[in-house]
């Protein structure tokens, strides 16, 4: 098979695959190899959807011996299948990279014979792109769950992030869906891949040429909508991960339906806007100061489809608003629905010099379309909606295009997946 | 007389800043702009010195490392009359330091950090953006108009990225290139260009950068209003993947 079909298959195996991002690693070669890694994340393409191109986000393989209900690839599926060889993919990556169409690779597989046979073939690109091709550039590789622990630690020498799906929300979903993946075999590496990060930064503060291990870190991915975990469920866990195990990021992908299979549920379209909110709340968790207990709650265990989940818990929350620009600490402003971190910070640097005005507020680019009617500016409020929680509701919806803004991200975030309206 | 004029340069326009900033009791209420050689221009005008100049830039790295960094992206952007704007905002970055970028509620700082903004993100855009292509002697070639005059750093970037190869980096609407060479990095202008051969594997490779391209993509999720928003169609000329779109 020529290369060129094996990239059609094997690419359009990997797009569903939420994770492109590409920053947080910044790796600089003495010598004359070709590439560096950029601390911001650089997107190189968009795609027709509207999505970032950062990495050749490529399967080695799709030909699997499991059988995940949820997957194209499983082996009861009559797809066609195929393999690259090492050299094929080394190829390919140096060929992209050259021409500065990627920031590196992102490789990932069916499982091919058993775990340990893939990992090893996958390890092996990546041994050859580090030491043939001296290339410097961004690799990530996934970790085939059951893989030996040998392998793993030798994937984190080579590879700036590696990642192992979570796959599902829960256990039960776990051996309802996909019943050849064992839970420990997923979080086994993960908590090894936890502990190596963490002893290679230490031993790098002693020593500066102690070698490296994933210094983009770790993540994971689960899928949204093909098992009944609530939302609080799944943010309770992204939370631990965080916390717990130290990950970079937890990427959500809505469910795709792809095969007929009763153990599925049936959905109308794919879960989007759950995903979207998903994201958000996740970015609540990471960057604002919120927990998924004041996110959710067990009353209402479900993200509002209607308000993104900061307007939504201020609107619960009326007794911390208005909220006084002038006077409000940095953790108080960034918790205005409309107020991001670059506002936060910007008001916050502002007030040092003179007293925010409201013309101020909006020199400085703090976006008023929601942050209005949740703060005052030197005791004058913006809009008299007072204390009519009805009113501010309908306000919010008739007025402003719903809840469909999206708080904004902290600029190295260019590659956050899932923008889609 | 408190209306100054300069030559235009980058340097000038440093010569002009230290100069007010040095004699003028209130440098905040001085003009400055370009001269033009009007019969009836009013001003002073400040002849360039470039030792003053470099003296100048090299205290304001000192004294406030952001405001110089951010004086440099705004020269690259090439904008016009904002330099009174520029005057007042050299004056506030040497007495208060680095805290003067977050006073964006002071119109002449906003204006200044704003344009400064536009050339870096449009150096990081093209970072990503730009599209090399193989020739048929081995070295590579990438062509661009960008909006604003990003081929230094740019080239500084590849340099870093793209050591072992060769390659030009061809501004095509200033006319100037940056050359890549034996891990020297060169500047120069290009009078006339001539686009060379490319290499017999390169329509092999752009093919296999378009299927990519092209599978990647979820077909349910076409949203091309957003592709635009962020990668803008006065981009796509020199895009591989949107040649013939
Ligand atoms: S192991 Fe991976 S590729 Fe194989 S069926 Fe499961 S999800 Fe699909």
């Amino acid at each position: 098979m020529e290369t060129l079909e094996k990239l059609q298959i094997l690419s359009g195996a990997a797009r569903y695959d939420a994770s492109c991002a590409s920053s947080g690693s910044r790796r600089q070669d003495a010598s004359c190899g070709t590439g560096n890694t950029s601390q911001g994340g650089i997107c190189h393409s968009w795609s027709d959807d509207g999505r970032c191109i950062s990495l050749l986000k490529i399967l080695l393989s799709n030909d699997c011996i499991y059988d995940c209900a949820y997957c194209v690839n499983r082996a009861t599926n009559p797809v066609p299948r195929a393999s690259f060889s090492a050299r094929e993919v080394v190829e390919l990556t140096m060929e992209f990279y050259r021409r500065n169409y990627i920031e590196g690779l992102f490789l990932s597989s069916a499982v091919m014979q058993s775990p340990d046979h893939t990992m090893e073939r996958m390890v092996g690109v990546a041994e050859l792109l580090r030491t043939e091709e001296r290339f410097g550039g961004y690799i990530h590789l996934k970790i085939i769950p059951g893989s030996s622990s040998a392998l793993v630690r030798k994937a984190g020498l080579y590879a700036d992030r590696i990642s192992v799906n979570i796959e599902l929300p829960s256990q039960e979903s776990l051996r309802r869906l996909a019943p050849q993946k064992h839970k420990q075999a997923i979080l086994e590496p993960m908590s090894l891949i936890g502990r190596q990060i963490q002893e290679s930064m230490l031993e790098r503060k002693a020593s500066r040429h102690a070698p490296r291990f994933a210094p983009a870190g770790q993540s994971t991915q689960m899928i949204i909508g093909a098992s009944p975990e609530s939302d609080l469920q799944i943010l309770r866990l992204s939370e631990g991960l965080y916390r717990k195990m130290h990950l970079k990021r937890v990427y959500y992908s809505a469910f795709v339906p792809v095969n007929a299979d009763n153990r599925l549920p049936v959905l109308a379209s794919p879960p989007l806007l759950r995903e979207h909110r998903l994201y958000q709340a996740d970015w609540l968790l990471r960057f604002y100061g919120f927990s998924a207990g004041e996110i959710l709650s067990d009353d209402a265990p479900n993200l509002d489809e209607t308000f993104d989940p900061k307007t939504s818990w201020a609107l619960r929350h009326p007794e911390f608003f208005p909220v006084e620009i002038n006077r409000a600490d940095y953790g108080t402003l960034l918790r205005v629905p409309g107020i991001g971190v670059t506002s936060a910070r910007r008001i916050v640097a502002a007030r040092r010099f003179s007293v925010i005005t409201p013309e101020g507020l909006k020199r400085i680019g703090v976006v008023m379309k929601r942050a209005k009617y949740f703060i005052t500016c030197s005791g004058r409020p913006f809009e008299k909606t007072g204390r009519q929680p009805e009113l501010l509701r309908s306000r919010l919806l008739i007025g402003d295009g719903a809840g469909e803004s999206i708080p904004e991200p902290p600029p190295k975030q260019l590659s956050l997946p899932g923008l889609f309206a | 007389m408190n209306r100054y004029l300069y030559d235009g340069t980058p340097e000038g326009l440093l010569s002009a800043a230290a100069l007010i900033i040095a004699e003028e009791k209130e440098p905040e209420t001085i003009t400055l702009a370009e001269r033009e050689n009007t019969l009836f221009e009013e001003g002073l005008f400040i002849a360039t010195d470039v030792a003053a100049a470099e003296a100048f830039f090299q205290r304001l790295r000192r004294e406030a490392p952001d405001a110089a960094s951010i004086f440099y992206y705004f020269v690259l952007a090439e904008k016009e009359g904002l330099d009174t704007s520029l005057l007042h905002y050299l004056f506030l970055a040497l007495r208060q330091g680095d805290r003067v970028n977050g006073h964006l509620t002071h119109s002449a700082v906003r204006d200044v950090v704003m344009v400064s903004r536009k050339a870096s993100r449009e150096l990081h855009r093209f970072k990503g953006m730009l599209r090399f292509e193989k020739l048929r002697d081995g070295a590579y070639l990438a062509r661009m108009e960008p909006d604003c005059n990003i081929l230094q750093p740019l080239a500084g970037h590849f340099s870093r990225r793209l050591r072992a190869e060769d390659w030009f980096i061809y501004d095509v609407r200033r006319r100037i290139a940056a050359r890549w060479h034996q891990g020297k990095l060169q500047f120069g202008s290009i009078e006339q260009f001539v686009a060379p051969a490319l290499s017999d594997e390169e329509k092999k490779v752009q093919a296999l950068w378009l299927t990519f391209f092209r599978t990647i993509a979820i077909p349910d999720r076409k949203n091309p209003r957003l592709q635009k928003s962020n990668m803008p169609m006065k981009y796509w000329k020199y895009l591989t993947e949107k040649q013939g779109v």
